[in-house]
C-alpha cells in the first residue's frame, strides 16, 4: 500500500503479504517525510526551534511546542520562572488543540471506513478553533506563540467570552466554541457515528491489544487507555499545572479494539472540554503577566533534560542536551507516533485489508511526527 | 535505583535536571543492566537514542514504569560510551518491542550497529543511501548542490 494512497493518513508505505484478502505479513515504510528535525535543531538556537517543534505534529500543534519549551525551562533549573498567567494560557490552548486534534482523528477514522461526512464535519469544526487561534496567534495551523518563559502575547480582550454564548460565537470565543461543542458537537459524534451499526461491525474486535503487548510496544495515549491501562502523563507525572485541573481518564477494556480506542477518544474531547472550562474561569477572574524575565541570548547551563507530556497521539517526548552554548546540542524528539507503527507487524497479520485501514486509523498516525 | 548500586558499584550514577536516574555502565554490562531494570518492573522503554559527543559516541536507553497508581515515577537513563568508529552494542529489541524502530533510527542516524536486531536496516533514510550517517557531528551532506537561481536584474 504505497505512499500515495488515501488511506494511510499521509505518506506511509505499507508493506503486506497477502493470502486471498488476509494479511499474513505487514510492516511499514517510513521515512517519506523526513525533514532533518534534529540535525537543524543543532544548528539554531534554543528560540528558533519552536516553529520547528510546531510542525513535526502539525496537527497539534501548540502541544509539541509546550513540550520543547517547557524541557528548555527545565535546563534553566529554575532561573525562569513562567508566570501563572502564561502557564494557564498554555493549558487552554494545549487543550483546545487537544480537542481539535480528536475531531480529525475521529473523522479520518471515520472517513477511512467509508463515512464521509464525519470527514467534513472534522473540518468545519476544526475551521471555528482556527479563527480563534489566529485572533489570538495570528496563525490558523502553526502558531509559534509558545516562548521559553511564556506565551508571547496575552489574549486579546474578549476572546473568553461569557458562558451564555451560543453557537454563532462558536469561532468568535472560547466559551461559544465549548458551548458549541458539549451541546452539539460531541452529541453529533455519537449520534452518528459510535451508535452506528456498520461502524461498530467493522471496528469491534478489530486490532485487538491486550494491556500487556501495549506496554511492551511502548503505547502510549489513547491506545494504551484503550487496551485497560489508566496511564495519562498528566495524571501520572504531572506536568506544566495540569494538578490543578479535576478530570477523568477514559479506559477502555483489557483487550482493547478499534471500537474502544474510539470511545477513549470521544470521552477524552469531553474531559478537555472540562478542563477548559476551569481554565477559563481563572483566565477570566486574574489579569497578569504572560512572560518571565528571560535573558536575551538563551544560554542554558550545562546539563540533560527528558520532558514527557500527554499529546493527542500518545507521549510526546524531548531530550535536550545542552552544552553552555546558545545552541543545542542535541535534541532528541521522541515521537508517539513513530512507536506505534510498530504495532502494525503485532496486530496487522490475521486481518483483511479493510481491518487493516480500520486499525491504522484507530492509531492516528500523523506522518510529520513519524518521520520528524 | 538502589538495586543498580548494589549491581554496579562502579557505574557512574547521576540526576538529570528533571530528577531522572542517569546510570553509565560499560559496555559489557549494558544489556545486563537493562534487564535488571525491566525485573525491576521498568518494563517501558520510552526511547533510545544516541548523543555525538565529539570524542565518544553514547547510547542512551530510557525506560520507564507503568503502573496507573503512581504518581510522579521517574525514569532511569541507561548509558555506555561507544567509540566513534565501530561502534556496537547489545540490542534490546527482544526484551522492549517498543525499542525496535528507535533502533534502527539511532543506527540510520549514528552508525551505531546493534547485535541481536532483528531487522537491522535503515529506517528513516532509504536502504541504498550511501551518505554515511547524519546526526554525527562531523557528518558532511556529499551530495550535489542543485544550482540556484540567480534574481534577474531589471535594466535602470
Amino acid at each position: 500500500m504505497g505512499p500515495q494512497h488515501p488511506s494511510t493518513h499521509g505518506v506511509l508505505r505499507l508493506m503486506v503479504k497477502l493470502d486471498g484478502e488476509t494479511v499474513t505479513w505487514c510492516e511499514p515504510d517510513v521515512g517519506y517525510l523526513h525533514r532533518c528535525f534534529e540535525k537543524l535543531c543543532e544548528s539554531k538556537t534554543y528560540p528558533m526551534v519552536i516553529p520547528f517543534t510546531d510542525r513535526t505534529d502539525y496537527i497539534s500543534a501548540m502541544i509539541n511546542e509546550q513540550c520543547y519549551v517547557e524541557a528548555v525551562e527545565k535546563l534553566f533549573q529554575g532561573a525562569i520562572t513562567v508566570p501563572e498567567r502564561a502557564q494557564y494560557i498554555r493549558v487552554l490552548m494545549a487543550e483546545v488543540n487537544r480537542i481539535a486534534s480528536h475531531f480529525l482523528a475521529l473523522g479520518s477514522n471515520a472517513m477511512d471506513l467509508g463515512a464521509v461526512t464525519p470527514f467534513l464535519y472534522c473540518w468545519r469544526d476544526r475551521e471555528k478553533v482556527y479563527s480563534i487561534f489566529e485572533r489570538i496567534t495570528g496563525g490558523r495551523l502553526l502558531y509559534n506563540y509558545l516562548r521559553i518563559g511564556g506565551v508571547r502575547n496575552d489574549l486579546p480582550e474578549g476572546i473568553l467570552g461569557t458562558p451564555e454564548d451560543g453557537e454563532e460565537k462558536a469561532d468568535k470565543t472560547f466559551w461559544g466554541f465549548i458551548n458549541y461543542l458539549d451541546n452539539y458537537v460531541i452529541p453529533q459524534w455519537d449520534g452518528l457515528v459510535t451508535g452506528n451499526r456498520i461502524f461498530q461491525w467493522r471496528t469491534m474486535n478489530v486490532g485487538c491489544l491486550s494491556a500487556a503487548d501495549a506496554i511492551a510496544y511502548s503505547t502510549s495515549g489513547p491506545v494504551l487507555r484503550g487496551s485497560g491501562v489508566k496511564w495519562d502523563l498528566r495524571k501520572n507525572l504531572p506536568y506544566s499545572i495540569y494538578d490543578r485541573f479535576e478530570f477523568d481518564i477514559p479506559v477502555g477494556k483489557e483487550n482493547g479494539d478499534c471500537f474502544d480506542r474510539w470511545l477513549v477518544r470521544v470521552e477524552e474531547m469531553r474531559q478537555s472540554s472540562r478542563i477548559v472550562k476551569q481554565a477559563m474561569k481563572w483566565l477570566a477572574e486574574t489579569p497578569g503577566e504572560t512572560l518571565g524575565k528571560v535573558p536575551r541570548i538563551l544560554k542554558p547551563p550545562k546539563g540533560e533534560v527528558y520532558h514527557r507530556i500527554e499529546s493527542p497521539r500518545g507521549e510526546i517526548a524531548c531530550y535536550v542536551a545542552s552544552d553552555g552554548s546558545p545552541n543545542p546540542y542535541k535534541v532528541k524528539w521522541r515521537s508517539p507516533c513513530f512507536t506505534h507503527l510498530q504495532l502494525m507487524p503485532k496486530v496487522g497479520p490475521g486481518h483483511k485489508i479493510a481491518d487493516i485501514v480500520a486499525i491504522l486509523g484507530s492509531i492516528d498516525i500523523v506522518l510529520g511526527e513519524v518521520d520528524r | 535505583m538502589d538495586f543498580l548500586k548494589e549491581k554496579y558499584p562502579e557505574a557512574q550514577i547521576g540526576t538529570l535536571v528533571n530528577g531522572d536516574t542517569e546510570i553509565l555502565v560499560d559496555k559489557k554490562d549494558y544489556e545486563s543492566a537493562v534487564r535488571a531494570c525491566y525485573e525491576a518492573g521498568y518494563t517501558f522503554c520510552s526511547v533510545l537514542s544516541a548523543l555525538d559527543w565529539k570524542d565518544r559516541l553514547t547510547v542512551v536507553a530510557s525506560l520507564s514504569r507503568i503502573n496507573p497508581a503512581e504518581v510522579g515515577a521517574r525514569n532511569i537513563h541507561v548509558k555506555v560510551d561507544l567509540p566513534r568508529t565501530g561502534a556496537h552494542v547489545a540490542s534490546i529489541a527482544k526484551l522492549y518491542p517498543g525499542a525496535n524502530f528507535h533502533e534502527r533510527e539511532t543506527y540510520d542516524m549514528y552508525g551505531i550497529r546493534f547485535d541481536g536486531h532483528p531487522n537491522h536496516r535503515r529506517i528513516l533514510l532509504p536502504d541504498n543511501w550511501q551518505g554515511g550517517h547524519p546526526l554525527l557531528k562531523d557528518f558532511v551532506d556529499k551530495r550535489p548542490k542543485r544550482p540556484r537561481l540567480v534574481r534577474h536584474r531589471f535594466e535602470e
